[in-house]
């Protein structure tokens, strides 16, 4: 499956979006998907492609093609072993 | 120059015996209660894991990019505001949309969205706060969402005053229109506390009636001697409330007319109320409504079955309507729909409303020990019909002594 594909199910799963109006050059603020989405996109993309973001989210991402690009960087970087961190963070009790 | 004249001509709900108003005003008159145990582990470590939850499913109402924006509390907002505004047979894309605006009531908010961020943040110990919760737990949320939907650029205001906000919501929102701020206004409440955390809050205060254990449906007793607290409920109300012309230049159907609100406050302690207080809340009312206590056919009582409340509330109302008090029907529908905080006044005057309108007099459940300190006519017996009422009045009160008392007027002008 590929990066694509599996954004896609993302997107038609979580946020009720058709498929077919998922294609790279779709725009997410037209898909309906507001910045605060795309932060929230950012704990599904975690979840879904195994990957730890520990950076700001970039501010660049504006079709589905972007976001394709953005999870390839993540992946690549996972693979090369820098884009890890712990899970959680320390919180007193 | 005379206050313009407002109308009540929508009405709608969501509330723990019914999301219409019909089903609930028929689960009032035959004095069913909306109080369960919990079964969601929400209610686990309560001693008295009893709620008036409300059967609501925002999926089946809102798609998902939507849902993921409204705490629950929006979402009843939204469901009893679009309900109020079909009722009213609005179309709001042919009306001057600056002249109308929204006044919700509600005490707590978006207390679930604040639960599960606290979850997330200190038992899941995790970063991931979802990034929608300032705008979901925000208490302006519900009434920003609402006038976002009918796209009515006047007021939006959000009022929190406890146990009376949405009774105050509806009377600031009737006083707009009577100055001439306004045309319409869409005015209620809505509350969602059945959260862990909020319930055990309440719990903690010592102010939640105790299960009662052969039957925890008749657990809320308002004026019994064995009252033991309130129960908590969840759900929204809202009306439409118009000018008058306006309403009838549309040939609108006017439920009742808004006739007067009167609001005091506490200042001698932050919980406790006085009769002081809430006698000149009725008072200051009747004065707005340019009425006598004899043209008051039926009292809505606040009634929440705490020990200190429902004496206080009875000593009240017979300061303002002496003998005649004995003879007024006083209910509280607490009994069966719980207490739902800052919807509690919105939905008890959408129960007044049509109490006037249809001339019936729901009951007060689970009376059967009489309290000496209580000795009004509180329609124990069951629901009364065929009643004449010409105007009729909802008492709320408030932790943080916010008391805001509202009355209705039969439409004489109306056949």
């Amino acid at each position: 499956m590929s990066t694509l594909d599996q954004l896609q199910e993302i997107l038609h799963r979580d946020y009720g979006i058709a498929r077919d109006a998922l294609h790279p050059d779709a725009a997410l603020e037209t898909l309906g998907l507001d910045s605060l989405s795309v932060l929230e996109l950012m704990f599904k993309i975690e979840d879904g492609f195994a990957v730890k973001i520990t950076e700001d989210t970039p501010t660049d991402l504006v079709t589905v093609g972007d976001v394709v690009r953005y999870i390839d960087g993540l992946l690549t970087r996972t693979a090369a072993g820098s884009a890890h961190r712990p899970a959680g963070i320390a919180v007193s009790p | 120059m005379n206050p313009r004249r407002v109308a009540i001509t929508g009405l709608g709900v969501v509330a723990p015996l019914g999301n219409s108003v019909g089903a609930l005003m028929a689960a009032l008159m035959a004095g069913q209660s909306g109080v369960r145990r919990l079964t969601t582990p929400r209610g686990d470590g309560l001693r008295s894991p009893i709620a008036a939850g409300v059967t609501f499913d925002g999926a089946g109402f809102f798609a998902a990019p939507r849902l993921r924006m409204l705490d629950r509390v929006s979402q009843f907002a939204l469901f009893a505001a679009a309900a109020a505004v079909a009722d009213a047979r609005l179309d709001f894309a042919v009306e001057a949309r600056h002249r109308c605006g929204v006044c919700v009531g509600t005490s707590i908010g978006g207390a679930e969205t604040t639960e599960q961020g606290y979850h997330t943040l200190y038992a899941e110990r995790s970063d991931r706060i979802q990034p929608y919760s300032v705008i979901n737990a925000m208490n302006n949320a519900a009434a920003s969402w609402i006038g976002l939907e009918y796209g009515l650029e006047g007021a939006n205001l959000t009022y929190s005053t406890a146990c009376s906000s949405s009774a105050v919501a509806i009377g600031e929102a009737a006083r707009r229109i009577q100055s001439n701020d306004a045309d319409m206004m869409i005015a209620g409440g809505a509350e969602a506390p059945l959260a862990a955390g909020v319930l055990r809050a309440w719990e903690a205060m010592r102010t939640l009636a105790s299960e009662d254990p052969r039957d925890p449906s008749s657990s809320c007793r308002p004026f019994a001697k064995n009252r033991t607290g309130l129960v908590l409920g969840e759900g929204a109300a809202f009306v439409v409330l118009e000018e008058w012309d306006h309403a009838r230049a549309r040939d609108a159907t006017i439920h009742a007319e808004f006739a007067g609100y009167g609001i005091t406050s506490e200042v001698t302690h932050i919980t406790r109320p006085s009769v002081d207080g809430q006698a000149r809340a009725m008072a200051a009312a009747l004065r707005s409504a340019n009425l006598q206590p004899a043209d008051i056919g039926y009292i809505n009582a606040h009634g929440t079955a705490t020990l200190q409340n429902d004496a206080v509330e009875t000593a009240a109302i017979k300061a303002i309507f002496g003998a005649a008090a004995y003879s007024i029907p006083v209910s509280s529908t607490k009994s069966m729909h719980g207490h739902l905080l800052g919807a509690a006044g919105a939905l008890e005057f959408v129960i007044t409303v049509l109490a006037l309108e249809r001339g019936i007099v729901p009951p007060t459940m689970h009376l059967s020990v009489p309290d000496p300190e209580c000795d009004l006519d509180y329609v124990s017996g069951g629901a009364r019909s065929d009643v004449t009422l010409r105007a009729a009045m909802s008492n709320s009160f408030a932790f943080g002594g916010t008391n805001a008392v509202l009355i209705v007027r039969a439409d004489s002008t109306m056949t």
